[in-house]
């Protein structure tokens, strides 16, 4: 009797997950992750898809709207047409225009399939009474109807064709990275009016953080990563040559995390076969003897190798490595200041739920230090890059809120 | 007769007993986490400094002589410079106006009784009376016999004073439970340690104490050093808010 009921036990347990795989709403649920839908459109501590966070664009702020079954505050009265039209369109049911802070000019390159297959899953999102202004852009920009001559200039909506000659995990790559998963949106150089000025992953600054090129670029992209270890990073937030923070953290933790290994193979392959950007200055032989290379590398002996080692190298799963780290070679030092300023916090995943977190030391360093510091360390232990100055140091203190401790002190 | 069917009495008492406590607990303290750690940007609690400028307990002669005093205890010599220099006075300055010199971490009410030696000064005065009171009886008893103050005495004679002081010899007229011997003890426990607390208290200027004896700090990662047997730490000391 305990045999066939064990037994049956183990049936059960295998046929879940192929049901689960196989029923169109959990196919869906699986699209909002590769879209990272929740990333925007559900607030920290908020309910799922209920909206309300407030995204800083360069043009002003735009609240995220209500996306839950929801008749009055939500996208419940919309019909499955309305809901591709919006995300692969932009256009609302009323006419009305979306910001391009919704990806729809990457959502375009989604199937007719996996759409039908996200609606399924989005009509299933319990209601939330949540009304939302989205619209809180300064003029001209609150003028939706200008987003006609924004999408005249700028938006292409074609559907994906898979490249010849490519395998099909490259073309399943660049499905998701440049469909659903939108990398583009952070990763890819910005026109003045917001709109990618290639699909080349070559990196672009946003939102106080600069998202590092991925192109297959040795040292900066990540030609030097395996595609083993670009899978290892997206599932867990490390790999052995970095560690996600900031906004890609979120990413992680609410989207890469959660897709499956061949997905994450598939975006690895297509990532590293990306040409690389212009090429960058390599390292200034004097630099090595310059009196701010002299002072960085002081201060990181003080204050930065009990953690991250004098060899640069970190320790496994805690402390993210600098030698070897392409973050630390980006042509801009934005997110290096940003991180030495204001401390951050390692993603936390299920593979690696630790999420250390680095202090903040804006409290302890002037400008100047942390210029020298910078410089020490995106120059040292193989590293090249451009030094860093006190002045633009200073810019990026002043633009982050952080109460007294923020002071740059004489 | 397995637990839970019916308990013992003295089961039962064990359990009874600690069900307010954990009541309690439970309430007052509980916090559940799910997910990552919780983290803010810019979170920290900097340390603060003392104000390195002026006097904020001791008088200008009360100054002179606890300066001179700790220049006797610590002398300037080929080794480091004197307790005045590495700043033993302001460190016991800003001490004695802060929570030390009042006592406010101690119970200070009755019944006052005569403790153990080791008990250490068991009396009513707090450190900051019993620096007025100990100071004033030095200058006092020092009056008496050369006509000068402490500070103005040559340094010999202020080591003969202070040997006094220690041994017991000298009697000063102190407060009802302060003792000569204990008020010297005070004095030169405070200065030693106004000459090895980090550089932030006021004392230990340049960290002088610190390269004295070879301490590093607030380095706290020898990982690169530690297979190296007696070999001298290559590093100089670091204080607390990264001075090096």
């Amino acid at each position: 009797m305990k045999t066939i009921a064990f037994a049956s036990l183990l049936i059960a347990t295998a046929i879940v997950p192929a049901q689960a795989q196989s029923s169109p709403q959990a196919g869906g649920r699986y699209q909002a992750v590769l879209g990272d839908c929740e990333g925007c459109h559900t607030a920290v501590g908020g309910k799922p898809f209920a909206g309300g966070t407030v995204l800083q664009t360069p043009f002003g702020k735009i609240a995220v709207p209500n996306i839950t079954s929801d008749h009055d505050t939500g996208i419940g009265s919309w019909t499955e047409a309305d809901f591709r039209r919006a995300l692969r369109e932009g256009e609302s049911p009323g006419g009305e225009r979306l910001y391009p802070a919704m990806p729809y000019p990457a959502y375009a390159q989604m199937s007719d399939a996996d759409v039908a297959s996200l609606w399924a899953y989005m009509k299933t999102v319990a209601p939330v009474h949540n009304a939302v202004e989205p619209n809180l852009l300064p003029f001209p920009f609150n003028i939706r109807t200008l987003m006609a001559g924004w999408n005249w200039l700028y938006f292409k909506p074609a559907p994906f064709a898979p490249t010849a000659g490519k395998s099909a995990d490259w073309n399943r790559g660049a499905y998701l990275v440049n469909g659903p998963g939108h990398c583009g949106a952070c990763h890819a150089p910005k026109t003045l009016l917001g709109a990618d000025r290639s699909a080349a992953l070559t990196g672009a600054s946003l939102q106080g953080w600069f998202a590092p090129e991925i192109t297959g670029a040795k040292p900066r992209g990540i030609g030097n990563w395996s595609a083993g270890g670009i899978a290892t990073y997206l599932k867990t937030g490390w790999s052995s040559h970095s560690v996600a923070t900031g906004p890609m953290a979120e990413v992680v933790e609410r989207s890469t995390s959660q897709m499956t290994d061949g997905d994450l193979n598939a975006i690895a392959v297509y990532l590293k076969d990306q040409p690389a950007g212009a090429d960058m200055q390599p390292a200034s032989a004097s630099l090595r003897s310059d009196p701010a290379m002299q002072a960085g590398g002081r201060l990181y002996r003080d204050n930065c190798a009990t953690c991250h080692g004098a060899d640069g190298k970190g320790e496994r799963l805690i402390f993210p490595p600098l030698a070897g780290n392409a973050i630390l070679v980006q042509s801009s030092a934005e997110s290096l200041t940003r991180v030495v300023l204001a401390g951050a916090q390692a993603a936390g995943t299920k593979a690696a739920p630790t999420a250390p977190s680095m202090p903040s030391y804006a409290w302890k360093f002037n400008d100047a230090q942390v210029a020298n510091l910078l410089t020490y360390i995106r120059n040292n232990w193989g590293n090249a890059a451009q030094a860093v100055s006190a002045e633009s140091v200073g810019k990026i203190r002043a633009g982050l809120s952080g109460g007294p401790s923020l002071a740059n002190k004489e | 007769m397995p637990w839970g069917v019916q308990p013992s009495r003295r089961r039962f008492l064990a359990s009874a007993s600690a069900l307010p406590i954990l009541a309690f607990a439970g309430g007052a303290m509980a916090r559940s986490i799910s997910g990552t750690l919780p983290w803010q940007a810019f979170a920290g609690e900097p340390p603060k400094p003392v104000n390195p400028l002026g006097w904020f307990f001791f008088t200008p002669d009360e100054v002179a002589t606890v300066e001179a005093i700790v220049d006797r205890l610590i002398p300037a010599d080929s080794l480091s410079v004197g307790g005045k220099a590495a700043g033993c006075a302001v460190f016991i300055d800003r001490q004695l106006a802060g929570a030390f010199g009042k006592s406010s971490k101690l119970y200070m009410k009755g019944p006052f009784a005569n403790g153990l030696p080791t008990q250490g000064y068991q009396g009513t005065l707090t450190p900051e009376g019993r620096y007025r009171d100990g100071l004033r009886a030095l200058n006092d008893h020092v009056r008496t016999g050369h006509a000068k103050s402490f500070a103005q005495l040559a340094p010999h004679d202020q080591d003969a004073m202070l040997a006094g002081l220690e041994s017991g010899q000298l009697d000063l007229k102190l407060a009802q439970g302060l003792s000569t011997r204990a008020f010297f003890e005070l004095v030169l426990q405070n200065t030693m340690e106004g000459f090895f607390a980090d550089p932030l208290y006021g004392g230990n200027k340049g960290m002088v104490g610190w390269k004295l004896v070879g301490f590093p700090g607030a380095r706290y990662d020898y990982r690169d050093h530690i297979e190296k047997h007696n070999v001298p730490y290559p590093k100089g000391p670091i204080s607390i808010y990264g001075e090096s």
